[in-house]
């Protein structure tokens, strides 16, 4: 064993301020500059961010909007959904109907509620099967890799390259007809791009330094796993599940607009322009506006919040 | 850079032979016993069970679906028995004719959303951006047949500039000598193209424009105009090549809305009438034929980009 | 002299979403002719954002909101744009850092040189190409007319760098704003680029602006330098004045902040603690004053202006006058277990025996064959002892970053022992490799991925304790906060997250993280290199005290040997996978035996002008080999001055040329040992 000089260790006294002057014994060593006081979570400075984002919040404000009016509204406005009066049939608005009839006599304003729930529903469920099936069959596929890997993503890339929209209306030829049939036919058939997103992501996070420093210190897979990778990898997943509630929503509008949605006494609004071209024909111009207006509306607030959210998720990256 | 593109046609082909399994599959699933589609319910047990021995419909799985695939091979897409006639007897000039609406209104598509991505860019964050942002984010966000109809009702209906309807010529020729009845369609599937082409285009012009070559071409003295044109044109258009390949799929459902909706006889019409008849054999073979056209258009933008990109191309 | 470009009083604001970045504020300076001035500050000082201003090129929502820029006596500030393109490229021309996305990719070589010419001169086509060629071949491209066919990705980072000098070039530009120039590339080659510069300047005699972090590299060429901090001029004098007769005490902590070479590394280095002011809310006052050593009252209230006479100004109302702090004057410190004797019976904390690894370079129509591989390391083998620090460097792709991941087993060597206190790594089981794992810590270089962005610092300092299975909740508790105390942050840090740290602060918070476990070793990959100078002496003196106070070895693995040599007691040197020399670190400085160690040590740029102005200007010519192709003998052959037929035929074995001392070379600079013989085993231990 050699000498060692320990002179400038004892008690820790050297000012790393600068070599010149020692500091006092004892004294402050907080030299590494200080923080603010403030204590802002990524999470916390997303949600920031989000509130700064005007069309978000307006986003925000249709979306809450139209749950009101679908699930609060038939409270408040009683029509009957069930049994349509032909007489009343293809009435213009006006007294006793806000928004006129249809050809079966049903209460338009009624029928939009009651569609919009349908509309509200299939998408929302078919987003989490989408988003559900997609996280978890990529985050598996990203994190084994390898031949099964490869084997998985050959399964993508085949399912991809089949129109969405020929293969569910082929589906929903012989199921559809009830909200949780179209929601599982599209739903199964969408999880596919979730499921790159969450791989790509998987990937890149597994080379990241922070997961490198956790096998340093011997994590162990499962470790790496729910600790690092997952909990990253869901502001991806939480931003792909509300464009997922759009597509979806626009996807049971066409299904609903060719005849392939649901069937009676289910109606959504898809299935309320499945009749639109005849209407304008026709002049009956209230059973094709509001109907299209809302669903434009809704689509739209989802998209807003979908982007909000990426950009809001993205500003935690940029100062991560 | 061969052996690259050879490496990706041999990929696409084993993605072919994948969707053919699926597209079989699911002819499989659905209609399993085509015997009683084709005699109807009211048809013997025993002579459905004749017809599906005599079609081989009572094979193994395996071996049918080596049969389905000889003669796919051979070009042989199967029979619409509801329509007593070979798929490929069906598609016919449908096939022409909905190239015709699709061809034409991509190309238009490209050729207006390239500029205005780029002016966007440009003008980011200011007026000219925000309308045409806006815009795009509302067609985006419509079901495309919607479009449709406000087209129909406002140009149609109320100024009676076009026809309701499509072209009705049954030869491809009439079709285009036709172009007032054609006008609402294609204007409709550019618009709804646009309106995703534009914003891609949009963010990569913005990406390209933070790039440090540009701000080198700029420092070279280089006008807005010859820093556009000469520098940030082709880079950011290379990854507008990639999505063109992948919006096949996009095209081929827009093409069956609008074909639906103008009532022009071409796939996507003809996809429709089939799922009103549930006839399954031209339904998987027109889905058989999408999935291979998508594989297609995949490839020939790999080809497009390895061509256009140095980087790809030498590497 | 006739000024060939005035700027006064700049201010330049950039505006962001929610503020204004106050990022250049009330700066003047000037250029003569032929003059070349150095533009010095860290990171967000505003050097950039000048120079960028005098372009007009400013980043989105950047803009000019005070001040006038004249060249040769034309105002540039207000200028309609049609006349500023004129000047842009033509009067004024400006490099940047990075040459690989500098230049278009899509464009050839030929195209981007000869676009200036044909901009500002007119002419034909063939005229623009024939100058492109022209300046190509004055910037030392070889065989230029075949390159201008070229696309910028299939050249090597160095001829890129040349490239993007030679369309700054192409128009005779009165004046050359460089910045950072050399930043992006490896020693070796940012020697040849300067070398090229100053050649330039003396032939065609331009005023150039060399904007730069580094003061070695202008107290070898700046004629006068101007020092920046937090977006105010501090200081501008002449060069020699500036590094020997300072007045602002930024000046005197940076310069003294800098690790050098020639100094005796046991003391520490000076360090301005704390980090700089957010330019968004600039404080009242001196901006310098919340981390000087000098502060008074008047500094927090006023802020100071430049003053003195015209060879010398500088922004302080308490100037230093004592000069370069030298490190004699510094609070010495142990560095560890100096080697006073071979000790051969003692177990090495650490032992690599002939390590390899290569990763493979596939291709193939179908099958993807393997067509070859990157010698990434090839066959090194040192020791480390417990309580030394061992230092690693060596240029980008020289393996030693392959190396340290090796050590701490994040990459799988393909064959060879990794020996810790004489068990392999490798051999052991996960259970017992978990354990291991308690004694062998690394530190990352990326600040921003070292650290999960989602946990909070307390979550991050108990993880390791944790996966160890190790305290108790209220003992883990106490041990971030004595960590967090070891590494200066304030307790309160715990409760953050990562992203609202610095940069600095993060290397620290990593640091923590690695000595939660008591480790007898640390692996130290590039420790500080994403740091700026003042943050980065703050670290190193952290690091060498921790070692002290802990009782540990670091294996620290750098692209600057001046860093290296001041924290390491033994310095290894690379080379494309190979270790070419070994030695104490005084040993290595003072009589290298490799040429390329020589080279090294040649081609640093010195913050010292005396010394960098008469250095020996011979500097490693040529580039890294592919590591696909290694060539063969000595890896070293192909760029270096003494080779002979033998390098290309036999590989130069390690020989001793003194205590501690080893070297792999035909024709060493010094002689070797008596008795080559000596087993490579036991002299590496």
């Amino acid at each position: 064993m050699e000498e060692r000089e320990t002179e400038g260790v004892q008690e820790y006294s050297i000012n790393l301020g600068g070599g010149l002057r020692a500091s006092e014994p004892g004294g402050s060593l907080v030299d590494g500059g200080d923080v603010n006081s403030e204590v802002t979570s990524g999470w916390r400075l997303a949600l920031r961010s989000f509130a700064e984002n005007k069309l978000a919040l307006i986003g925000l404000g249709i979306l809450i909007f139209f749950i009101l009016f679908c699930y609060v509204g038939p409270h408040l406005y009683y029509s009957n959904q069930l049994s349509g009066n032909v007489l009343n049939s293809d009435l213009p608005p006006g007294a006793g109907h806000p928004l006129g009839t249809d050809n079966n006599g049903y209460d338009e304003l009624g029928r939009l509620m009651v569609g919009g729930q349908a509309a509200l529903e299939i998408g929302f469920f078919a987003a989490i099967i989408a988003t559900v099936l997609g996280s978890l069959y990529g985050a598996i596929s990203g994190l084994v890799g390898g031949v099964l890997d490869g084997v998985m993503m050959r399964v993508v890339d085949v399912i991809l390259s089949i129109p969405y929209l020929l293969i569910v209306l082929i589906v929903a030829t012989k199921y559809s007809g009830t909200v949780l049939s179209l929601s599982l036919i599209l739903g199964l058939f969408s999880w596919l791009v979730p499921a790159r997103l969450i791989r790509g992501e998987v990937l890149s996070l597994r080379v990241r330094d922070f997961v490198s420093a956790a096998r340093v210190m011997g994590s162990g897979r499962t470790r790496l796993i729910f600790r690092h990778l997952l909990p990253n990898a869901l502001s991806v997943v939480i931003v792909n599940i509300t464009f997922q509630v759009a597509d979806a929503i626009i996807a049971i509008a066409l299904l609903g607009f060719l005849g392939f949605g649901l069937q009676y006494p289910h109606v959504d609004w898809g299935d309320m322009l499945s009749t639109a071209n005849t209407a304008l024909g026709n002049g009956y111009w209230w059973l094709v506006y509001p109907v299209g207006i809302s669903l434009i509306l809704v689509v739209m607030a989802c998209n807003f919040i979908g982007n909000a959210l990426r950009d809001s998720v993205d500003v935690r990256l940029r100062r991560r | 850079m061969a052996g690259y593109l050879l490496r990706r046609f041999v990929t696409s082909v084993v993605v072919i032979i994948g969707i053919s399994m699926v597209a079989f599959a699911m002819l499989h699933l659905i209609s399993s016993s085509p015997g009683r589609a084709v005699l109807g319910l009211h048809a013997s047990p025993k002579a459905v069970a004749a017809f599906n021995k005599a079609n081989g419909y009572d094979d193994p799985i395996v071996i049918q679906y080596w049969h389905y695939f000889l003669q796919l091979l051979q070009g042989n897409l199967g029979y619409s028995y509801k329509l007593n006639q070979p798929v490929t007897s069906v598609l016919g000039e449908n096939v022409l004719r909905s190239l015709y609406l699709s061809g034409v209104s991509l190309v238009l598509a490209i050729t207006i959303a390239i500029p205005l991505g780029i002016y966007q860019a440009v003008k980011r964050n200011r007026l000219g951006d925000y309308v045409v942002t806006s815009g795009a984010f509302t067609l985006y966000s419509m079901p495309s047949f919607f479009l449709g109809l406000l087209l129909i009702q406002a140009f149609a209906l109320s100024l009676k500039l076009f026809p309701p309807e499509a072209s009705q010529s049954v030869s491809v020729i009439g079709v285009i000598e036709d172009p007032r009845a054609m006008f609402l369609p294609i204007l409709n599937l550019v618009a709804i193209q646009v309106a995703g082409y534009s914003q891609y285009m949009r963010s990569s012009a913005l990406d390209g424009l933070g790039q440090d070559y540009i701000r080198l071409a700029r420092a070279k003295g280089l006008s807005q105009r010859a820093v556009l044109s000469g520098h940030l044109l082709r880079n950011s258009v290379l990854p507008m090549i990639t999505l063109i390949g992948l919006s096949v799929p996009a095209l081929l459902a827009g093409n069956l809305l609008i074909e639906t909706l103008f009532n022009y006889p071409g796939l996507g019409l003809m996809f429709f009438n089939a799922l009103q008849n549930e006839d399954y054999p031209i339904l998987l073979s027109y889905t058989l034929i999408a999935g291979v056209l998508t594989v297609a258009g995949n490839f020939i933008a790999d080809v497009a980009i390895t061509i256009a990109d140095p980087r790809v191309r030498l590497s | 002299m006739t000024r060939i470009l005035d700027i006064q009083n700049l201010s330049t604001h950039i505006e962001l979403s929610h503020s204004v970045v106050q990022a250049v504020g009330d700066v003047s300076l000037h250029i003569g002719a032929g003059e070349t001035l150095g533009l010095v500050g860290e990171s967000g000082c505003g050097k950039s954002i000048t120079g960028l201003s005098i372009m007009g090129l400013l980043p989105p929502g950047g803009k000019v909101v005070e001040g006038s820029i004249k060249l040769e006596g034309r105002e540039l500030i207000g200028m309609p744009e049609s006349e500023m393109r004129k000047i842009r490229g033509n009067d004024i021309a400006m490099i940047f850092q990075d040459s690989s996305s500098s230049l278009n990719p899509t464009k050839t070589i030929g195209d981007q040189v000869a676009e200036p010419v044909r901009l500002h001169r007119g002419g034909s086509k063939k005229e623009a190409v024939d100058r492109a060629i022209e300046v190509l071949e004055l910037v030392g491209v070889p065989r230029a007319k075949e390159r201008l066919a070229d696309y910028p990705h299939q050249l090597s980072g160095g001829l890129r760098q040349r490239v993007m000098i030679a369309i700054a070039l192409t128009c005779d530009p009165k004046v050359l704003i460089a910045d950072e120039p050399t930043t992006a590339l490896d020693v070796t080659i940012q020697a040849q680029i300067l070398m090229l510069l100053d050649g330039l300047k003396d032939r065609f005699g331009m005023s150039i602006l060399l904007i730069t972090h580094d003061m070695g590299v202008v107290a070898g060429r700046a004629d006068r330098v101007n020092v920046m901090y937090a977006g105010r001029m501090v200081e501008a004098t002449d060069t020699k004045e500036i590094f020997s007769h300072m007045r602002h005490p930024y000046t005197q902590g940076l310069l003294a902040s800098i690790p050098r070479m020639d100094q005796d590394n046991s003391r520490t280095l000076f360090s301005i603690p704390g980090i700089p002011p957010d330019l968004t809310s600039p404080p009242q006052g001196c901006r310098f004053a919340p981390r000087c050593g000098f502060v008074q009252a008047d500094c927090r209230l006023n802020e100071p202006h430049l003053s003195g006479d015209d060879s010398h100004v500088a922004a302080c109302f308490h100037p230093v006058t004592d000069g370069l702090l030298r490190p004699e004057m510094m609070v010495s410190v142990s560095h560890g277990r100096v080697l006073k004797e071979e000790n051969t019976s003692e177990i090495p904390l650490l032992e690599i025996k002939d390590l390899v690894k290569t990763f493979p370079v596939t291709s193939g129509a179908i099958l993807r064959r393997k067509v070859g591989k990157v010698h990434a390391v090839s066959g090194v083998s040192l020791t480390v002892r417990s309580g030394e620090i061992f230092g690693l460097v060596g240029e980008s792709g020289c393996g030693k970053s392959t190396l340290g991941r090796m050590i701490v087993g994040l990459e799988r060597p393909d064959s060879g022992e990794v020996l810790l206190e004489g068990e392999d790594v490798f051999s052991l089981r996960r259970r017992e490799l978990a354990r291991k794992r308690r004694d062998l810590q690394m530190m990352f270089q990326d600040p921003y991925g070292s650290l999960d962005p989602r946990m909070r610092v307390a979550a991050i300092l108990k993880e390791p304790l944790s996966i160890q299975g190790m305290d108790s909740r209220k003992e883990q508790e106490a041990r971030s906060l004595e960590l967090m105390r070891e590494v200066g942050l304030p307790s309160k840090a715990l409760e953050r997250f990562p992203h609202e740290f610095s940069g600095g602060q993060r290397q620290r918070i990593g640091l923590a993280r690695a000595l939660t476990l008591s480790p007898k070793l640390i692996v130290a990959d590039e420790p500080v290199s994403a740091l700026d100078v003042s943050i980065r002496s703050q670290v190193l003196n952290l690091m060498k005290r921790l070692q002290v106070s802990h009782d540990m070895a670091y294996l620290v693995i750098s692209h600057d040997l001046a860093v290296v040599k001041y924290l390491a007691d033994r310095i290894g040197v690379m080379y494309l996978g190979k270790l070419v020399e070994v030695a104490l670190g005084e040993d290595l400085y003072a009589h290298p035996a490799h040429p390329y160690t020589q080279g090294l040590i040649n081609t640093i740029p010195l913050p010292d002008p005396d010394i960098e102005r008469n250095k020996d200007k011979d500097v490693i010519s040529g580039e890294l080999p592919s590591p696909i192709r290694p060539p063969s003998g000595c890896r070293f052959r192909t760029r270096c001055p003494r080779a002979q037929d033998i390098c290309a035929q036999e590989e130069p074995q390690l020989k001793d040329f003194g205590r501690l001392h080893q070297a792999a070379c035909h024709f060493p600079l010094i002689d070797p040992l008596e008795g080559v013989g000596v087993s490579l085993k036991k002299s590496a231990m």
